[in-house]
């Protein structure tokens, strides 16, 4: 008798233990950003690529930065940099204001709508060309955050993936992260974050805020 | 110590506490506005700063600053008085506060400024207003390794004048931290409460301060607009405000309402329901357009620095 009451309790708790793993896997699962964000970057390489190809091309025309604002990728904020100053506007997506605040910079008008719309369509929530300095000199790297679709727990940090594209191949260590410099083991920060290697050109962080 | 300092901060506990210590400071701020008028804020010109330091041909390295290289450090104090509006505070760094108020000596006393930097970097202290600024040995050794910041990564001036700044100048925010390690310039060490900012404006650049403002609560000012109109008529305006509004970093829904930002104003407009406001912060000058709501919401103090003259 005592002997199938514990069987019985070994049954039901090996039952539970299924149950509860079979609950939590999926949220283990979600908890392993860095798997996810290498497969988000072959997925979606094509338009990242394109993206940043596109962002670099209208820079040079005049420096600017796009950020969605909201969490429906409906509100856009572009700072567009002159000489003198920088420019903060928000815009809606298919506001005609921002038409003609892209015309009095000398932005192309179907680019940026272009930009704006393949930014939302991977969730790309800010894009902007960082300066960093390498023995003294000035470099520039194309920094972009994506707000990943994935399950939003109450009260905690959501999570951005972080895309540096660099103009030239980096070092970097054993472990592939980013390196200050071929010759020193110094680990690089870019916002006080370290990076990983995705290509010699291409690294990536997880972080809690996108800029 | 830092266990205890960030069970402190993660916990609701803090922000009474905080509230309670920083309506001492408030008080504090606001005994500014009866400063005496009997001595004079330091002034001097731009022309007079180039002048001194085009004279500079040759700069030893200093002992106190051996990370420090001497024709880094003059191309850098050149940068910040040929154009002063460049100084910058490094990105993720907290020293915003003192990077908005490096823009009272750069602009009005370029001359002290420079002389003040050249004597840190060759006797390793020196006076600057009523202030002997002393660094500690662990400030010496980390200005010129700053790294990874921005700009601020070759600008080993700057570094100096603001690890000097913050290794000096302590509020009740640096309370659990206030001797530097390595990385602290992204800490608590380095912040700026709102009473500690206009202490260092007065103490160092003797300006007569007013100040409408707290930590954790708004003003209460009826018309902000039309006071900030009036204190730009009189001197020089700083904002102190809310950056994770300013600077939108997450997009989470819930957002803690606490001014971490200092930015000087240059210029506002109002129209209709909406404010243009030019402001001065991160080393350029930003024009910015919200609605009056929005304003109201992520102001959190209003400073007016006054030069104090002679036959007032």
């Amino acid at each position: 008798m005592v002997f199938r009451v514990a069987q019985r309790k070994y049954l039901m708790s090996k039952k539970n233990s299924i149950v509860i793993l079979f609950c939590i896997t999926p949220f283990l699962y979600a908890c392993t950003p860095t798997t996810n964000i290498l497969k988000y970057y072959l997925q979606n390489q094509k338009i990242l690529d394109s993206i940043q190809q596109s962002y670099k091309e209208q820079y040079r025309q005049r420096p600017f930065s796009i950020q969605f604002t909201d969490r429906s990728f409906t509100n856009v904020s572009i700072e567009i940099f002159t000489d003198t100053l920088k420019y903060i506007y928000e815009f809606a997506k298919s506001e005609d204001r921002m038409k003609d605040t892209l015309l009095k910079y000398h932005l192309s008008v179907p680019g940026i709508n272009k930009l704006i719309v393949q930014m939302a369509s991977i969730h790309c929530t800010w894009i902007n060309n960082l300066d960093y300095y390498v023995k003294g000199k000035k470099e520039y790297l194309v920094f972009m955050s994506i707000r990943p679709k994935s399950v939003n727990f109450p009260f905690t940090n959501k999570k951005y993936y972080i895309l540096t594209y660099f103009l030239q191949p980096q070092y970097y260590d054993a472990d592939g992260r980013l390196l200050d410099r071929r010759y020193r083991k110094k680990i690089r920060k870019i916002n006080e974050d370290v990076f990983k290697r995705i290509t010699d050109k291409v690294a990536y962080t997880i972080s809690d805020r996108f800029r | 110590m830092k266990n205890f300092y960030r069970f402190f901060f993660h916990t609701p506990f803090y922000k009474i506490v905080l509230v309670a210590v920083s309506g001492c400071y408030i008080n504090n701020a606001s005994a500014f506005r009866n400063t005496t008028t009997n001595d004079t804020t330091p002034v001097s010109t731009q022309k007079d700063a180039i002048f001194f330091i085009e004279n500079i041909k040759n700069l030893k390295s200093s002992p106190y600053w051996p990370h420090v290289k001497p024709d880094l450090f003059l191309k850098n104090l050149k940068e910040n008085i040929y154009t002063p509006l460049s100084i910058y505070e490094g990105s993720n760094t907290n020293f915003c506060g003192y990077a908005a108020l490096s823009y009272f000596p750069l602009h009005d006393d370029p001359l002290g400024y420079a002389k003040f930097m050249l004597e840190l970097f060759e006797k390793g202290k020196a006076d600057f207003g009523k202030v002997l600024i002393q660094p500690s040995p662990e400030i010496m050794q980390a200005a010129g390794t700053l790294k990874f910041k921005g700009l601020l990564d070759i600008r080993p001036a700057d570094q100096i004048w603001f690890l000097c700044l913050a290794d000096h100048f302590k509020g009740y925010i640096n309370f659990f931290n206030r001797h530097y390690d390595a990385g602290d310039e992204n800490t608590f060490w380095a912040s700026v409460n709102y009473a500690k900012f206009n202490r260092m404006v007065k103490k160092l650049f003797n300006y007569a301060i007013t100040a409408r403002g707290f930590d954790l609560m708004h003003p209460h000012i009826f018309d902000l607009y039309e006071y900030i109109i009036a204190k730009m008529k009189t001197g020089t305006v700083v904002l102190y405000l809310n950056n994770a509004d300013l600077y939108k970093k997450k997009h989470n829904t819930v957002r803690p309402a606490i001014p971490t930002h200092f930015v000087i104003l240059l210029d506002i407009i109002k129209t209709e329901d909406m404010i243009t406001i030019t402001y001065w912060d991160y080393g350029f000058r930003s024009l910015r357009q919200i609605t009056s709501a929005f304003f109201k919401k992520i102001v959190f103090g209003i400073s007016c620095c006054t030069k104090k003259i002679s036959h007032e």
